[in-house]
């Protein structure tokens, strides 16, 4: 798969530290293997990754890379140790490509620096592997992350 | 007996330059110094040589001088202060001390103040200090108005208020509180002049404790200032002086004291007794910053261990070190710890210890002023100062930086995925409910190096406008001589 990677993807990868064949290893991975996310309407899909210390996504369609986000946080877990039934509707706008099966929204605990807490994630009931969202790792994860490293200085 | 370095050290009977060693004896670190005429002395340094070392492997910042040197190299350090060509860091807090006079007695005082008649200076001599100040300072400029004890004076307001007019970015008032609890009117007219914070002498949360220290009983006055700080949005550092065979007990209570009244106590900032000026006699009060840390731990539980303390961002490795923790369900998440090292800063020492005096210990209302005021005038002085690619901003102003957005942390994080307890709470709780733990090991002549000393960063303004070290200012001999207090 030849993937467009826009000067705005390009700035991405370099924000977070990617290199770009790192990226297109972790989707061509996610597409040999099936362990991505697909959107409901089936244009978009997400797939994970890691290197040394940072869990990398990359959001893209057919024919081109459209996202690229990170976090240093670690992903221990369902929180509570495991899924259980809710009330409310917490079906994602993803499935699972693997287990064809719809994501859910749960809570995951993620740790960073000696501190563990909550987040919200994305979740396949079936395999149990865990996502985080473009937009929690941007603003939430990234800023907790922030205020962790000021530690150091 | 295994040597670490040798020392520039001060004999405590003739205040004479002698040399000295530094060394380890199971495990131990002590300083050894011999004048020809008066013996040898040994002082217990540190009780852990690996924590001492560790300390010194985490310190690490850029310096800056100050812009200028007022007095000549002629006697070496420390004779010739007023700060001299070879002193190696620009002030980050100028005391300015508006009066000798102090009505309450303590058993301990390292400036031996007392009611005596001497004359306080007057408004166009602090005026001048001030001036000093605004001249030799690198931006932002802070000081602390001190004593004696400064609210002895009526026209405290009014040296506020012209301190501000020359300038002053940043005006602290180290006090007893007793005339702030006890006169509204008073408090109301140096609030109002604009004084920032008030660094609180707060030994402990017994009257037991400052019955011992002053035969008064002052917690109620104490817990009295903080409420109307509170009340008028003037952020409040608790000051314990600590010693054995005093309040050493009390250091846990007195954190638990201040995490139950954030936000309007910003720290606690402990301070080891130091044999200078009026003390007990003997020396069997000395702690040592490693013991302190060592009964933080023990008396909080493990809450706060010794590990979370680094070194603070001040003059020397050894001269203080700093807990950042957030109150987390009525407990301390320390944000700070040892084993992460040191990592190379782009700023110097006087600006960021300058960001924390002014940021973290100032009136949260206070914050926001000035968070507005920041925007204008670029002023660099926050609190939770975030550090990421590109931008170093205080973390009540933090944007997010990402591909599309950059936008407030309240636009940015929906209300709905605060999960209590979760890392969106965490996050709110960082920015406006924690506390700084620190504590600050001054010299005297038992336990003097200079090169502590030629670094250090919180010099006392003379009324001649000269700056001189803290520790040098109050430095006496083993009688309680001067070496620049009452001769400056």
């Amino acid at each position: 798969m030849d993937l467009k990677i826009t000067e705005q993807a390009d700035n991405l990868l370099k924000d977070n530290g990617v290199r770009t064949e790192e990226i297109l290893d972790i989707i061509k991975n996610a597409e040999s293997g099936g362990s991505k996310l697909v959107s409901k309407d089936g244009n978009t899909c997400i797939a994970k990754g890691a290197s040394e210390n940072l869990t990398i996504y990359a959001v893209y369609s057919a024919t081109e890379l459209l996202d690229v986000y990170t976090h240093k946080m670690n992903i221990l877990g369902i929180t509570g140790g495991e899924i259980k039934p809710v009330e409310y509707d917490d079906e994602s706008d993803w499935v699972c490509a693997k287990c064809n099966e719809p994501a859910l929204e749960r809570n995951v605990d993620m740790a960073y620096l000696g501190v563990t807490r909550p987040g919200p994630g994305i979740v396949c009931p079936k395999c149990g592997e865990m996502y985080v969202s473009a937009g929690m790792a941007k603003s939430t994860l990234k800023t907790a992350e922030a205020i962790l490293e000021e530690k150091r200085a | 007996m295994e040597p670490i370095e040798s020392i520039e050290s001060l004999c405590p009977e003739c205040l004479g330059k002698i040399d000295g060693i530094k060394y380890v004896e199971d495990g131990k670190v002590y300083i050894k110094k011999e004048c020809p005429e008066h013996g040898s002395f040994t002082t217990l340094i540190c009780e852990d040589v690996d924590h001492y070392l560790q300390m010194e492997e985490c310190f690490d910042v850029n310096r800056s001088r100050a812009r200028d040197s007022l007095t000549d190299i002629q006697k070496g350090c420390p004779f010739d202060c007023g700060l001299c060509p070879s002193h190696k860091q620009d002030t980050c807090l100028a005391v300015v001390e508006i009066t000798d006079r102090c009505d309450m007695g303590c058993k301990y005082c390292f400036a031996s103040s007392s009611m005596d008649k001497s004359l306080d200076p007057d408004m166009d001599t602090i005026r001048f200090m001030f001036e000093t100040v605004k001249k030799c300072q690198n931006k932002p400029t802070c000081i602390q108005i001190s004593g004696g004890e400064p609210t002895l004076r009526d026209d405290l307001a009014q040296i506020i208020r012209m301190g501000k007019e020359v300038g002053i970015d940043h005006i602290e008032l180290n006090t007893n509180g007793c005339r702030i609890a006890s006169d509204q009117d008073y408090f109301d007219s140096i609030a109002s002049a604009g004084l920032d914070a008030i660094y609180l002498g707060f030994d402990g949360v017994s009257d037991d404790i400052y019955m011992q220290r002053t035969g008064k009983k002052l917690f109620d006055i104490k817990a009295e200032v903080i409420n109307r700080c509170e009340k008028a949005g003037i952020g409040v550092v608790l000051v314990p002086l600590v010693a054995k065979n005093y309040n050493l007990h009390e250091v846990g209570k007195i954190i638990e004291f201040a995490g139950s009244r954030v936000p309007a106590v910003r720290g606690v900032h402990f301070q080891p007794v130091f044999y200078s000026g009026r003390a007990p006699s003997g020396r069997e009060g000395r702690i040592t910053i490693l013991e302190l840390l060592r009964q933080i731990e023990e008396q909080t539980g493990g809450q706060l261990k010794v590990e979370n303390f680094t070194p603070s961002l001040m003059p020397h490795a050894h001269c203080g070190a700093t807990c950042l923790a957030v109150i987390d369900n009525g407990g301390f998440l320390p944000l700070t710890n040892i084993s992460l090292g040191a990592i190379k800063s782009a700023s110097d020492v006087a600006s960021k210890t300058k960001k924390s005096i002014m940021g973290r210990w100032k009136g949260s209302e206070k914050d926001n002023q000035d968070a507005q005021k920041e925007d204008t005038d670029k002023a660099s002085c926050g609190d939770l100062i975030v550090k990421s690619s590109c931008c170093e901003k205080p973390l009540t102003q933090l944007t997010v930086k990402g591909s599309c957005c950059e936008k407030p942390i309240d636009e940015v994080i929906p209300k709905k995925n605060r999960l209590e307890s979760g890392w969106a709470d965490f996050i709110e709780k960082s920015m406006n409910s924690y506390l700084t733990i620190s504590t600050m090991a001054f010299q005297d002549v038992w336990s003097y190096e200079k090169d502590r000393v030629e670094n250090c960063c919180i010099h006392v303004v003379t009324r001649d406008g000269r700056f001189v070290p803290f520790c040098n200012y109050n430095m006496t001999d083993c009688d309680g001589r001067f070496l620049y207090r009452n001769a400056a």
